[in-house]
């Protein structure tokens, strides 16, 4: 009886210490990423260069869609990595989040415009469809489906580890 | 260049330490060797304290090549802000993590005599560990990195929820606590390999773990206020993770505290206390150890590394287990007296502190099975308020029923205890009236709430009494037990009629128009935009009037950081000491009305009033000269 008390003495944290391990080794690197799939939301926004109205049937193939904001400080550190994707080719759409216009408009002429079109989001209408939580996050858009999305800045790793297996699975951007 | 220095700085306390550590654990003691390990301790912790101050200076100075002061704060800050900066991320707040834990070993090494069997191990021990977290810190997350060669001109700015004076001392006040019960645990530890059980380790740390729970409880209570004020919550406790790890500790460290007392006074509970003083490091540790591995995610957690998770997790280990079978194989030396008398104080402490492990031991499932959870069945789960309700209230009420009843026990002796005395029924009488006006004018349906009202009503009324008797008729009194008891009494009645009384709603109201809420009229006079140093706010002004023509006005802000973008809700709280109006602002709709919250709190001052009056009953007994 003693020594089955001294023993549960050892157990319990051991087993606690056991679980921990398990949970902190589990693959589960990126808690920012979802690969929920569901179609774009409908939307009718204005373009931010132009105000010309542009809808979501308007956006045809494959491309990214990253919610970005002249406020946000991730954003421009993730800013040259997208102009990286833009370079290669990958069509980037943006949705200007909670902004103000000249704001947007004066961050894209300092730091390059690597996106295709702007969606002016000023009220978050389309983000929360989306289900964005803040900026920057990025959309992985096949077919008018969204099939993966990122919570929190994209970088080299993080393209090839969460998007770029989608991208050959589906066999995007060709 | 600075930073190099104190970077070697703490590289070389790191080496010190260790030699510390193993001198004191391998060679046999003798004056000299332990004047010279005091000595080297000392010398270590001096290192460490300059590295620290000279870190505390480069925060001070925006000295923004440091990436770490870079990346947490900002040449606009306030100096005081810059150098809270520092605890605002992991790398840092680690850092100071660490060198309280040494100001602890420092402070004990002066404070003890040399002639003191069990110094030398216990200051070991303590450098054992300081080497370990010392290494974790350089190693996986050293906040010494630079940025080279060319040096950033501003700083990324401090998160501005942290940039309140609440959360700037809130953080090292909690941290003094947790790493202020390595005493009792270092010490437990060097009785246990020292081996000889006529050593009253226990008379030794007790003032030491009075000193680190009033740090944690202090910790604690501050906390709890600044997320009331300054998130917006509007409560003064959510069971988030990071909450639990902090009240786990804090309730192990109430029953060590209890314990400590029965092991001194009557050598019963010896093992008992042992395991206690072990069990509170340790969750003390797992604390550091949640908000750090980014296992868990909560408003306190910090960024996600599972290499640091893993080697926290290893060194946490080996800490606890080694010393839990260092505890298993000296079991049977430690001289306990066995045969508590059923109706003396050590039964009634040996009650308290199974109440105390249950809560402890139920909170630490509320924390873990979730995540067991979401890993076998990949669905989230939350447990919260109804699972820590359910089992906190019956067993709060129970430990206090047998407060009430343990009062006149004595020591080591059955007699004495009567189960209707005069101030038993006079206070039974107090608080029976008490709760039925209480039932009658609020009329309250809830019988848990009655019931916490009720106990907490008995227990205030009996100390009470004790007080008043042992003023004016100078019978004896632990003054100490009775302000804490006193505190406890009265925690447990605000939290329940708090509870019980507080509403909150949210209007739709236009610029210059008004609402009703309860007896209070609401009227949105203005709202302007202002500037602050580093921020854009826009500020609504609200008069509030109650019936009888009493008003005040109360200004709500929402702010936008510049250097995050980060929009946080400023408060607004009318405080009078029954209840508080809590106004927030929040965004604003098509119809161009604002989204207001309104919540009237009852009592939430008294909640606190409460966690201090039972810190301050610890910082009497600290400062009493009694030998107790």
């Amino acid at each position: 009886m003693k020594k089955l008390l001294q023993l549960s003495i050892i157990i319990l944290p051991v087993s606690f210490f056991l679980i921990f391990f398990i949970l902190l080794t589990e693959e589960n690197q990126f808690p920012g990423a979802d690969y929920r799939e569901f179609d774009l939301p409908v939307f009718e926004l204005k373009i931010l260069n132009n105000d010309v109205s542009i809808a979501n049937s308007d956006l045809e193939g494959d491309y990214v869609m990253n919610v970005w904001a002249s406020w946000c400080i991730t954003c421009r550190i993730e800013h040259p990595y997208l102009a990286s994707l833009a370079k290669n080719g990958i069509p980037i759409i943006g949705i200007n989040y909670k902004d103000e216009k000249i704001d947007a408009l004066e961050w894209l002429s300092k730091y390059g415009n690597p996106y295709q079109v702007i969606v002016q989001d000023y009220k978050g209408t389309l983000a929360l469809d989306m289900g964005v939580t803040g900026a920057p996050e990025t959309f992985l858009v096949n077919k008018g489906k969204i099939v993966a999305h990122y919570e929190g800045e994209i970088n080299d790793y993080v393209w090839n580890q969460v998007f770029d297996p989608i991208i050959q699975e589906r066999g995007m951007f060709k | 260049m600075i930073v190099e220095v104190s970077h070697f700085l703490s590289i070389i306390s790191t080496g010190l330490f260790f030699l510390v550590g193993c001198f004191s654990l391998t060679i046999k003691n003798n004056s000299y060797v332990t004047s010279l390990i005091s000595r080297t301790y000392s010398h270590a912790f001096l290192f460490l304290f300059i590295s620290f101050l000279i870190y505390v200076w480069l925060a001070a100075t925006d000295n923004f090549s440091v990436q770490y002061i870079y990346n947490h704060s900002n040449s606009d800050l306030p100096v005081f802000y810059k150098i809270s900066s520092i605890w605002s991320a992991h790398e840092g707040s680690m850092f100071l993590w660490i060198f309280f834990l040494s100001v602890w070993g420092f402070v004990f090494n002066i404070a003890i005599k040399n002639n003191q069997i069990l110094k030398p191990k216990t200051i070991g021990i303590i450098s054992l560990i300081l080497v370990g977290f010392l290494l974790f810190l350089l190693i996986t997350s050293n906040p010494f990195t630079t940025i080279l060669p060319i040096a950033p001109l501003n700083g990324a700015d401090i998160n501005p929820v942290l940039q309140d004076p609440a959360l700037a001392i809130h953080p090292p006040t909690l941290y003094l606590g947790y790493v202020g019960f390595v005493i009792p645990f270092a010490c437990s530890i060097a009785f246990l390999i020292n081996g000889d059980p006529d050593i009253k380790w226990e008379k030794l740390v007790r003032k030491w773990s009075v000193s680190a729970w009033v740090f944690l409880t202090v910790g604690i209570t501050l906390g709890s206020w600044w997320a009331y004020y300054e998130l917006g919550w509007g409560g003064y406790w959510f069971w988030d993770p990071v909450e639990n790890v902090a009240l786990m500790p804090w309730l192990a460290a109430t029953a060590l505290l209890h314990s400590l007392n029965v092991s001194i006074k009557s050598s019963h509970l010896r093992t008992w206390t042992i395991l206690l003083s072990i069990t509170v490091f340790s969750l003390s540790l797992f604390g550091a150890f949640i908000v750090r591995s980014g296992i868990i995610d909560s408003v306190h957690s910090f960024a996600n590394d599972p290499q640091r998770g893993l080697y926290l997790l290893a060194f946490i280990s080996v800490i606890v287990l080694s010393s839990l079978c260092l505890f298993i194989s000296r079991f049977s030396i430690i001289k306990n007296l066995s045969n508590i008398k059923i109706f003396s104080k050590e039964s009634f402490i040996s009650i308290n502190n199974i109440f105390f492990g249950t809560l402890t031991f139920s909170i630490m499932l509320g924390v873990v099975y979730p995540l067991i959870y979401e890993y076998l069945f990949d669905q989230k789960i939350s447990v919260g308020a109804p699972f820590y309700n359910a089992i906190f209230i019956p067993i709060v009420i129970l430990a206090s029923l047998f407060l009430f009843f343990s009062i006149d026990s004595k020591w080591s002796r059955n007699i004495g205890l009567k189960i209707f005395t005069k101030p038993i029924g006079l206070s039974l009488l107090l608080s029976v009236s008490v709760t039925t006006i209480i039932f009658f004018y609020f009329e309250v349906s809830k019988i848990f709430i009655l019931l916490s009202v009720f106990t907490g009503l008995l227990v205030i009324f009996r100390y009470l009494i004790e007080i008043w008797f042992s003023l004016f008729y100078k019978k004896y009194l632990n003054p100490f037990s009775a302000i804490a008891h006193l505190a406890l009494g009265l925690l447990l009645v605000s939290i329940s009629l708090n509870s019980l009384l507080s509403t909150e709603r949210a209007l739709n109201i236009k610029i210059n128009e008004f609402e009703n809420y309860k007896d209070l009229k609401i009227y949105f006079n203005d709202l302007r935009v202002n500037k602050g140093s580093n921020y854009d706010a826009i500020r609504a002004e609200f008069y509030i009037e109650d019936k009888k023509g009493n008003g005040f006005n109360l200004s709500p802000e929402k702010r936008r950081y510049f250097t995050r973008g980060q929009i946080t809700t400023e408060t607004a709280i009318h405080v009078t000491p029954i209840k508080d109006v809590y106004l927030t602002i929040g965004d604003q709709l098509d119809d161009g009305s604002w989204i207001v919250n309104i919540q009237i709190n009852f009592l939430i001052r008294w909640i606190w009033f409460s966690a201090f009056l039972m810190a301050f009953a610890g910082i009497i007994l600290i400062s009493s000269r009694r030998r107790i």
